[in-house]
C-alpha cells in the first residue's frame, strides 16, 4: 500500500516536472515574445543560475565552498571561443571542449583539496587570479588584454536560428536543467551517500570504505566542467571576450549570492535564487536607485540570511508545510 | 592473523606509541586495556592507517598492511566501530547502515544484510527514518555496531562501546560481543570496563604510556593485583 502512494507521489512529480519544464521551453519565450530587453535579462540570470547550480553541487556534494569559479568560467569561454575561431570547430562540440578544458584546469587544484573550509576557498580565488593572469599574458593565443572579438554566434540548425534570444535561451536552459538533473541522480547515487556523509566527518567515512579525497575530486571536476560549459555559452552568446570580463570576480560572486539565497543545499535553489535576486536587482532596484542598486542585493541577502539561513527555497517548503499539509519533497 | 611488530606511531612531533608488539589470533577475543592516554586508541587508529607509522609494520595474513590507505581498509576485511558518538548524525538509521555496506556494494545482497541487521538491533528498526544524531548514547552505539558489521568484516576493531553507557545496555553490548565472537571473527576491544573487557577475552594486553608492559591469557589475569600496580595511585 505504502508502495503504490509512493509510487502515485513519484508519478506526479514526474508530471509536475513535465509541466515546469514545458511552461519554461514554451510559455516564457511565448510571454517575453517582442521584448528583447527582458528576455535577454532572463538569460544572464540563467547565466548565473547555470553556475550557481554547479557551486551548490560542490558545496553541496564536495563540502567545499570555491571563490574561484570565476576561472572556470573564464577557462571554458576562452577554450570554446579559440577552438571555434582557430581550430574551425563547430560551435556545440568546442562549448563541450570548454568543459572539459575547465575540467583540465581544476586537476591544477587538486593539491588545494586537502584543505579545508576557508582556507580551500581562497587557495581557489588564488587560482583564479593566477588563471585571469595567464589568460592577459598569454598573447598569442588569447589575444592578451586586448581580447577577442566577433567570436562566432550559435549557427542555425534545422531551420532555426540559435543565435536568437530564444535559441540562447533554450540552450541554457537546457544547459542548467540538464546540471539540475544530474546534481539529482549524483545525490541520490551511493556516492552522494558518501558525499552527504563526509559533511559529519571525513575521517569516519574514510573508515567505512570511502576514498574521500577521490570522490571530491570527481565533485570537482564535475563543477568545473560544468562551469566552463556555462562560460563557452556565454561566450557564444556575447560575442566578445577579454581576461577582465571572462575571469571577473563577478562570475563567483553572484552565483553564490543566488545560491545562498534560493537555498544552495537544495537542487533548484540555485537556479530560482538566480533568477529571482538577478531580475529583482536589474528590473526593480536599478529603476528605484540607478546608482549603487547593490546595495540593496546586499541588504536583501542579509535579510534572508538572518530570516532563514537555509534560503528561499526550504523557507517557502517550510511555509506550505505549515499552511498546506505536507508538499511532494522538494527537489 | 593480524600482527603488530616494533609499532611507533604518533600526531606529527608527539609520538604515542613506542615500539609496540601486539598479536591478534584469528577467531579471538583480545583485549586491550590501560589507564587514560595509554595509547589504545592511538592503535586501532594506527592499524586503520589513520595515524602515520614511522617505524616497525603492521601485517595481515602475513602480508604488510602499514602505509595502507584507511578507505582500503574494509575490503581488506576490517571495520572499525568507533564509540558511539562518531555515527553520522545528519543522516538517518538506514543511511549510516546503507554507508556501512559502502565498500561491498553488492547491492544483490544489501537487503539482507539490512535485515540481519535489523533482526540483531530492533530498536534501530524502529528507529531507521530517524536521523542518527536524534538516538540516545546506547542506540547510537548499537548504530555504530550494526554500522561496522554491514560490511561483514574478518577483523573487528572495537573502540570503548560501553562508555558512558548505562548498565543495561552494557549488558547487551557484551552479549553481542560474545556472539561475534563465536561466529569466529577477530577481535580487537578496547574497553576501560576492566573487568567485563577480561572476562569475555581470550587474549589480555596492558597498555600504560604508549606501552605494551604486560601480555597475558585472559584466563591467567588477576584482575585485583593489576588494577593495584597499574591503575592505582
Amino acid at each position: 500500500m505504502q508502495e503504490v502512494m509512493r509510487r502515485a507521489s513519484r508519478h506526479r512529480s514526474v508530471a509536475l516536472a513535465v509541466v515546469i519544464a514545458a511552461a519554461l521551453y514554451v510559455l516564457v519565450p511565448f510571454a517575453l515574445r517582442g521584448n528583447l530587453y527582458l528576455m535577454s535579462l532572463v538569460v544572464a540570470s540563467l547565466t548565473i543560475g547555470g553556475i550557481a547550480v554547479a557551486w551548490a553541487l560542490l558545496g553541496n556534494l564536495g563540502g567545499l565552498i570555491s571563490f574561484g569559479h570565476a576561472a572556470f568560467f573564464g577557462i571554458g569561454s576562452y577554450a570554446s571561443a579559440i577552438l571555434v575561431m582557430k581550430s574551425g570547430w563547430p560551435i556545440f562540440p568546442a562549448m563541450l571542449a570548454g568543459g572539459i578544458c575547465a575540467s583540465l584546469a581544476a586537476v591544477l587544484v587538486l593539491p588545494a583539496l586537502r584543505l579545508k573550509g576557508p582556507y580551500f576557498a581562497l587557495a581557489v580565488l588564488a587560482y583564479a587570479h593566477i588563471f585571469r593572469i595567464v589568460a592577459t599574458e598569454w598573447k598569442a593565443l588569447t589575444g592578451g588584454a586586448g581580447g577577442i572579438g566577433s567570436i562566432p554566434r550559435f549557427p542555425v540548425l534545422l531551420g532555426f536560428d540559435f543565435a536568437s534570444k530564444t535559441g540562447a535561451y533554450w540552450i541554457i536552459l537546457s544547459l542548467v536543467l540538464a546540471f539540475a538533473l544530474i546534481h539529482f541522480y549524483v545525490r541520490n547515487s551511493d556516492y552522494g551517500l558518501a558525499l552527504r556523509a563526509m559533511h559529519d566527518s571525513e575521517e569516519a567515512t574514510r573508515a567505512v570504505g570511502v576514498n574521500s579525497l577521490l570522490l571530491k575530486a570527481m565533485m570537482l571536476f564535475l563543477s568545473a566542467f560544468m562551469t566552463g560549459m556555462v562560460g563557452a555559452f556565454n561566450a557564444h552568446y556575447i560575442n566578445f571576450l577579454e581576461p577582465d570580463y571572462a575571469f571577473s570576480g563577478l562570475w563567483t560572486m553572484l552565483p553564490i549570492v543566488a545560491a545562498i539565497f534560493g537555498g544552495y543545499r537544495t537542487i533548484t535553489g540555485p537556479l530560482v535564487g538566480a533568477v529571482v535576486v538577478y531580475l529583482l536587482d536589474q528590473l526593480v532596484f536599478k529603476a528605484v536607485m540607478p546608482i549603487g542598486h547593490q546595495i540593496m542585493l546586499g541588504a536583501m541577502l542579509g535579510a534572508m540570511i538572518l530570516w532563514n539561513a537555509g534560503g528561499l527555497l526550504p523557507a517557502i517548503a517550510g511555509w506550505w508545510r505549515r499552511h498546506r499539509g505536507p508538499l511532494a519533497p522538494h527537489a | 592473523m593480524l600482527d603488530v611488530r616494533g609499532l611507533r606511531a604518533g600526531y606529527g612531533s608527539i609520538n604515542v606509541l613506542w615500539d609496540v608488539d601486539l598479536h591478534f589470533e584469528g577467531g579471538r577475543l583480545t583485549t586491550i586495556i590501560g589507564p587514560n592516554g595509554a595509547g589504545k586508541t592511538t592503535l586501532l587508529r594506527a592499524i586503520m592507517g589513520q595515524v602515520a607509522c614511522t617505524r616497525g609494520e603492521i601485517t595481515i595474513d602475513g602480508v604488510r598492511r602499514d602505509g595502507t590507505d584507511t578507505w582500503r581498509m574494509p575490503e581488506l576485511g576490517v571495520a572499525m566501530i568507533p564509540e558511539g558518538r562518531m555515527v553520522f548524525r545528519d543522516m538517518s538509521v538506514q543511511e549510516n547502515l546503507l554507508l556501512g555496506a559502502y565498500p561491498v556494494r553488492k547491492h544483490a545482497g544489501l537487503d539482507q544484510k539490512l535485515a540481519l541487521a535489523y533482526a540483531r538491533f530492533p530498536r534501530l528498526f524502529e528507529r531507521r527514518a530517524q536521523l542518527a544524531g536524534s538516538l540516545s548514547g546506547g542506540e547510537a552505539q548499537m548504530l555504530a555496531m550494526a554500522r561496522g558489521l554491514m560490511a561483514d568484516p574478518r577483523i573487528l576493531l572495537i573502540d570503548e562501546p560501553s562508555l558512558g553507557l548505562a548498565p543495561v545496555i552494557v549488558q547487551e553490548i557484551f552479549g553481542l560481543l560474545g556472539k561475534l565472537k563465536t561466529e569466529g571473527r577477530t577481535i580487537v576491544l578496547v574497553e576501560q570496563n576492566t573487568r567485563r573487557a577480561v572476562e569475555i577475552a581470550d587474549q589480555v594486553y596492558l597498555m600504560q604510556g604508549g606501552k605494551v608492559v604486560l601480555s597475558q591469557p585472559a584466563k591467567e589475569v588477576n584482575l585485583e593485583r593489576m588494577h593495584e600496580r597499574y591503575f592505582g595511585r
